[in-house]
């Protein structure tokens, strides 16, 4: 039985989630049922309990159905999918109790609720996915991308396409772009995964990939390798 | 655009979506409105400009706007 209390009462001693009175107002446009999730929630005694204990089942069940997707992808992962969940759930319930005055009302609660599970389940699965594993080297990924069988009309125009992405990458990328690029794009490293590695956030990985591809476009386009809606106008 | 086999796969991630695009902290703190007014039939895109191109350009947001708007829409039905 997994009760959800002793994790807000360690929260609370930190003072990340004062409890404050049930009758407070919360915004008008709120629907009623988003409306009575944030009253439980900043209530006091066993209408708060009661109502935390209901928040961490809402979000078990976003991560268990999180986790559920992935047991065809990650079948060697299928014994600790529960697990995983279980503590998704718990940090997400730690990440909800704690943000909870960003609640805006622009979605309905419970959906706000459930996008915290289904991050902190998603990102549990890819880490526990690659623990162990090292991160492909840059050489392995073009030999890979270029075995791909495109028919004869196609091959011509993607060939020379991979050959400027490749000198484009060499050429107008800073070597740290270059590794983000390569790991996540081309050998498709999942982005939490990288972050862990290199003891950043996926906002970071992703802001640096997305300068890497504007770099690479910017290139092609300079080179002559317009490529449709591929490559942005040149600034 | 139509993905026909791996290598434009590969080349569709490396050079991205085109336009501009939301941040992964945007993409997070929109998701569950955006989900929303997916499931109404509104203009997503018109309301979060941005937010598609970034759920092209990023697979580990799209995973999870998959699994979003699922659990959303099962509140719904």
């Amino acid at each position: 039985m997994i009760t959800a209390a002793p994790i807000v009462r360690a929260m609370e001693r930190m003072g990340r989630a004062p409890a404050v009175d049930a009758g407070q107002d919360v915004a008008p446009e709120l629907d009623a049922d988003s409306r009575e999730w944030l009253r439980g929630l900043r209530a006091e005694g066993p209408l708060r309990d009661a109502t935390i204990a209901r928040l961490h089942a809402l979000l078990l069940r976003a991560a268990r159905f999180e986790t559920g997707r992935r047991k065809t992808t990650h079948p060697h992962l299928r014994g600790d999918l529960d697990d995983i969940a279980q503590e998704a759930a718990d940090d997400a319930l730690l990440a909800v109790m704690a943000r909870l005055d960003d609640f805006r009302g622009l979605s309905r609660f419970t959906t706000w609720a459930y996008k915290f599970a289904v991050y902190q389940a998603s990102v549990k699965v890819r880490r526990r996915a690659w623990q162990g594993r090292e991160i492909p080297v840059e050489e392995d990924a073009w030999a890979v991308v270029s075995a791909g069988s495109p028919g004869p009309a196609e091959a011509a125009e993607q060939t020379e396409l991979l050959h400027a992405i490749h000198t484009g990458i060499e050429e107008a990328l800073t070597p740290h772009q270059r590794s983000v690029l390569v790991a996540l794009a081309l050998n498709e490293v999942p982005i939490d995964v990288l972050a862990e590695r290199l003891q950043t956030t996926r906002g970071a990985l992703y802001k640096t990939l997305h300068d890497a591809r504007r770099k690479l476009r910017r290139y092609l386009a300079e080179s002559g390798h317009a490529h449709g809606e591929l490559v942005e106008e040149v600034s | 655009m139509t993905h026909e086999n791996e290598t434009a796969r590969a080349i569709a991630r490396m050079l991205g979506p085109a336009g501009e695009e939301v941040s992964c902290e945007t993409c997070f703190e929109e998701l569950d409105r955006y989900v929303e007014l997916e499931l109404a039939g509104a203009d997503a895109d018109a309301v979060i400009p941005g937010l598609r191109a970034h759920l092209e350009g990023c697979p580990a947001c799209r995973e999870e706007h998959e699994s979003l708007l699922s659990l959303a829409a099962s509140d719904v039905l």
